[in-house]
């Protein structure tokens, strides 16, 4: 061991996929949906937003079956004018207003870095290049809807456009509840308005230049959330796709199964250029035996679920292994990173992982029998199962390039 | 004053095993210990002592040095008692 194994398939740049969603006031469900996939073998990423005729469970089936359909199509390269066409032939019927419809953007990036984008009826998407807008040439297609009694009086009209991606660009697109947002107020009468729009979000990258796709996405969305006087008059949906330079994390977690390993896993310590996360109180005490470093526990703020946090020199993180890892696995799982009241070591991870493009995980597989002990009060899980666990979340949900090494 | 420091093991086995409710110790001093003992109190991520079953069981707790198994708060104070009184 010793030198990084390099990610599977890494380049240069990576392809930070991040959206951010607000439901509209008082609805139950988004009306909007937002999905993307990432190919692991190649690095293809596909997304979709799409926005549901409305809002609410109704909205939300219209938009969920617009962007499963899209994105299942595109990763089976179906022709996109015949995508488009089956999608609109298929969607159901409103019963109120008579017809069938959710507007859509479809974004597919090639391992080769050509991006392809299909947009119907939502706000034109924005390229950020070195911190100006760029327009790639729009070309026009009129879509033929079979039953012409369901569809919108309006002509179904599908752009197409495709560019090369460089390094550094920003390709940021949203339903019409960013744009509208706040509309019929004194401030912003025709809602928020596309170019403020653009302009609010030029001024984020001036302002750091670095901002991630993932808080890019937030201010975008709470900024609307705010002109529309924080209850949200239309579900809101931002969603950004960044290639950049790719962020590295390193997560040390369990004992080596043979102590003669111990010093491998310091020598990747002090060698790994990102970030670091140590899990476990072994993990850490074998680290500060062979590196002379002091490990000391925080024990402010304690949450009596999650064992406190500690901090050394040279790590980002140290926390405590199983019970930990098990929480992050939970949040991972639910999503819920952002509505964790409680800031505890979990959600340090989590907050960590989630700024994080490439995820080493170093696994050592000693196991503690004293946690097989059938009196303990919780079942404690084996850590290889959980970190399995994690990482399949990490790749799958989040998009994230993992690998796990065992030791 | 007499001096002692009482490292609490925040490891998995510890903590849940009882040493999450340990690390609310302070709380839990009696005000005539507090006055008497200069206590400090802070955590190890772990003391390494559960994968040996001859050590006891989990939860455990070094007060001074010595090591306390299946510690409870009212054994820790306890032994910080028992050395005030040495």
């Amino acid at each position: 061991m010793g030198e990084l194994p390099p990610f599977a398939g890494s380049k240069d740049t990576f392809i930070e996929v991040a959206h951010a969603q607000l439901r509209k006031h008082k609805q139950g469900a988004e009306g909007d949906v937002f999905l993307s996939q990432k190919n692991p073998a190649d690095g293809r990423v596909i997304t979709a937003l799409s926005d549901g005729l409305g809002s609410g469970i109704k909205a939300g089936v219209l938009a969920t079956l617009t962007a499963t359909m899209a994105t299942k199509f595109i990763a089976s390269d179906i022709p996109i004018k015949k995508a488009a066409q089956i999608i609109m032939n298929t969607l159901p019927v409103c019963k109120e207003r008579g017809i069938s419809y959710a507007t859509f953007t479809l974004v597919d990036i090639e391992p080769n870095s050509t991006v392809r984008v299909i947009e119907y009826d939502n706000p034109p998407y924005i390229l950020i290049r070195k911190q100006t807008f760029v327009e790639p040439i729009k070309e026009f297609t009129v879509i033929e809807r079979k039953n012409k009694k369901t569809a919108p009086k309006k002509e179904a009209v599908v752009q197409y456009s495709q560019y090369e991606a460089l390094p550094g660009d920003r390709l940021v697109f949203f339903s019409d509840g960013v744009t509208q947002a706040g509309m019929g107020s004194v401030h912003y009468p025709f809602g928020w308005g596309y170019n403020n729009v653009q302009n609010y979000i030029l001024e984020k990258i001036e302002k750091n230049p670095e901002i991630s796709a993932r808080d890019l996405a937030k201010a975008v969305v709470n900024q609307a959330l705010q002109i529309d006087s924080f209850k949200a008059k239309d579900d809101i949906t931002c969603g950004i796709i960044y290639s950049r330079k790719p962020r590295d994390l390193l997560v040390l977690t369990g004992p080596p199964l043979y102590p003669e390993r111990d010093a491998d896993l310091s020598r990747l310590f002090a060698s790994f250029s990102g970030k670091k996360i140590v899990s476990g109180g072994t993990t850490a005490n074998i680290l500060a035996r062979e590196t002379g470093k002091k490990i000391s526990v925080c024990l402010k703020n304690l949450d009596p679920k999650i064992p406190p946090e500690s901090v050394m020199e040279g790590a980002d993180l140290v926390t405590e292994g199983i019970i930990t890892m098990g929480s992050v696995a939970e949040i991972l799982e639910q999503g819920k990173y952002s509505d964790s009241a409680k800031v505890n070591a979990a959600v340090r991870v989590v907050e960590l992982f989630l700024d994080s493009d490439r995820i080493l995980f170093v696994v050592g597989t000693k196991i503690n029998e004293a946690h097989q002990d059938p009196n303990m009060p919780v079942e404690l899980e084996i850590r290889r199962n959980i970190i399995k666990k994690t990482a399949n979340l990490l790749q799958e949900k989040y998009l994230k390039e993992v690998k796990i090494q065992y030791i | 004053m007499k001096k002692v420091k009482v490292s609490i093991c925040t490891g998995t086995a510890c903590f849940v095993m009882g040493a999450s409710e340990i690390m609310m110790l302070e709380d839990s001093l009696p005000e005539d210990l507090k006055n008497s003992v200069d206590i400090e109190i802070d955590g190890v991520s772990c003391l390494e002592k559960c994968g040996n079953a001859q050590n006891g069981k989990a939860p455990f707790v070094l007060v001074n040095g010595e090591v306390l198994s299946a510690a409870t708060i009212s054994t820790v104070i306890e032994k910080i008692r028992a050395i005030a009184e040495e």
